[in-house]
């Protein structure tokens, strides 16, 4: 009886309310994008979050409706590389680092190595891209990172080689050296010796 | 000729600051952010302290502007607090260090050798005056980077001429030496 | 060779003396930090004291966030401060993906020029820009750029981690 009435308020609240910011016909082609996501088991919160955007910006809806279909194509392939199991945030996170040229094999990596959340390093890699770090070089780092580093540790990282690009430094040699600097040292590099770094509070949000 | 855009002196910002003006010292700020910036990572050798150091800094300028006593020397009373400042920062236990070229070399085989020359001389740099006692430091990057008079620096250091100029001559003999042996390295 | 040896400290000198950029959000930092204070010296005029309530509060929010800068709030989520300077302003508004790119929904207050607002942040990666004067679109200067720009305008990123491995 009340999976009949919650499956009778789902039909009838169909559409997210919000999505009346939109024109008419723009709203009908991203209530059906959004339900034909969530039919195939993708978060609809994005899809929705992206026309909102685009309607704020006062965008026109062939732009709007584009991004949306683009975006949900993306979350399928970032969760056909994360698993079933990876959340709303985590597949957020890796549509942006595929948009930056990371690999669907790089994800599934870094979901073998890392313990989730994989958000903070999916992110992270996408940055490091948009700061000018080639897609492969901000791969390597942020796999190297991955296994061991906590999330603070790898915004501090690419907080760390932006300052360092702006200081001249090749993008690419910025993240390999921020890389080594972070979090505990490996023995992969020689030389370089250290226990933990101490833990540090973030000093802004 | 004409109406030119004169940029407003320091004390004509400190004046507007003192009346309540926020915003100059927002000005004064980005006048002297990448300068002070510049000597307090070179003295503490690390970004992020000497970013804080920075912040600090400013933040303790603005809170005692009623101490400056001539707005039009602004700046050197600023280099007073950064200063002091600088001296009382610890060191981080885990001190961001630049690596040592070969390391680069051997994560990033295909580097430009510009580049590789480049930052090995910066790390060259770094380290010989990370080995410097910190009054030689301090006593050669005010003299030689930021360009202070003797007079300025023993103002802001508290330290007398003649022995300032001490510490200057010693900074450079050492770094000539580490720099010597670096080279044979 | 005593040329040698100076030619050494000169371009040791020059080196140093290379320009060293600094983190573009320590202005925002320094400004937002000082405008809780009042007004630095007596003057004939307190331009501050009217809005005094709002400072109150900010003094209050400042010294909270400068003491914990994690701030745990219900269900998970943390305390964000967002800043922009624009002096020459008449609004400004945060909108992104947390809160429906609405600019009603976070609008920012200002002290002399210095917009700042927090905003309550799940764990997650989230798009967002500051709307001034409800017609042009900013980036923070101070966070990473977003890379999509379907929409023709900047944008940045804010990531909030979890607890971590």
């Amino acid at each position: 009886m009340m999976l009949t009435a919650l499956l009778i308020v789902a039909q009838v609240a169909g559409q997210d309310p919000r999505l009346e910011r939109l024109d008419p016909e723009t709203r009908s082609l991203v209530v059906a994008v959004v339900d034909s996501a969530r039919a195939a088991g993708l978060p609809t919160e994005p899809l929705v979050q992206r026309a909102l955007e685009g309607a704020t910006k006062g965008a026109p809806g062939t732009r709007i409706i584009a991004a949306v279909r683009r975006l949900t194509v993306d979350l399928g392939v970032a969760r056909t590389a994360l698993g079933a199991r990876a959340s709303a945030p985590e597949l957020e996170a890796a549509v942006a680092a595929l948009r930056a040229g990371a690999t669907p094999q790089l994800l599934t990596r870094l979901r073998d190595v890392r313990r989730p959340p994989l958000t903070m390093a999916l992110s992270v890699l996408a940055d490091l891209v948009a700061s000018g770090v080639p897609a492969d070089s901000a791969s390597a780092a942020v796999l190297a990172l991955a296994p061991n580093a906590h999330d603070a540790d790898l915004a501090e990282f690419r907080r760390a080689v932006e300052r360092d690009i702006s200081l001249g430094v090749p993008p690419g040699v910025a993240a390999a050296v921020g890389a080594l600097n972070t979090g505990p040292r490996t023995d992969a590099f020689n030389g370089v010796t250290g226990g933990q770094p101490p833990a540090r509070p973030p000093r802004r949000p | 000729m004409g109406i030119g855009l004169v940029e407003p002196s320091d004390s004509e910002l400190v004046r507007r600051v003192r009346t309540g003006d926020i915003g100059a010292y927002g000005a004064l700020v980005a006048r002297y952010r990448d300068r002070l910036g510049r000597y307090a990572v070179h003295m503490i050798g690390d970004r992020q302290d000497a970013e804080e150091a920075l912040q600090d800094s400013f933040v303790r300028a603005y809170r005692s502007l009623e101490r400056c006593n001539d707005p039009a020397r602004f700046g050197a009373w600023l280099y007073g607090i950064l200063v002091n400042r600088c001296r009382t920062t610890g060191a981080r236990a885990a001190r961001r260090r630049r690596m040592f070229v070969h390391d680069i070399g051997a994560l990033n085989g295909a580097a430009h050798p510009d580049q590789t020359d480049r930052v090995e001389w910066s790390d060259a740099v770094d380290r010989a005056l990370a080995r410097l006692a910190p009054e030689y430091r301090e006593a050669f990057l005010l003299k030689h980077v930021d360009d202070l008079e003797y007079e300025q620096i023993a103002a802001v250091t508290g330290a007398g001429i003649s022995a300032l100029k001490m510490r200057v001559k010693r900074a450079r003999e050492q770094l000539q030496k580490f720099l010597r042996e670096a080279e044979h390295v | 060779m005593f040329e040698h040896e100076d030619d050494i400290v000169e371009r040791v000198i020059r080196q140093l003396r290379r320009p060293v950029s600094i983190d573009p959000g320590l202005d925002a930092r320094v400004l937002h930090e000082i405008a809780s204070d009042a007004a630095p010296e007596s003057a004939a005029r307190r331009p501050l004291l009217r809005s005094l309530p709002w400072l109150a509060a900010a003094a209050v929010l400042a010294a909270a966030l400068v003491a914990r800068p994690w701030t745990r709030g219900g269900n998970g989520a943390d305390a964000f401060q967002f800043v922009l300077v624009a002096p020459q302003a008449a609004s400004v508004s945060l909108v992104g993906d947390f809160n429906d790119w609405d600019p009603a929904r976070s609008p920012m207050k200002t002290a002399q020029g210095v917009w700042a607002t927090v905003v309550q942040l799940t764990p997650g990666r989230y798009r967002y820009a500051f709307l001034v004067n409800g017609v042009e679109w900013r980036a923070d200067p101070s966070a990473p750029r977003a890379m999509d720009d379907e929409f023709g305008t900047p944008s940045s990123v804010v990531t909030v981690g979890g607890r971590g491995t």
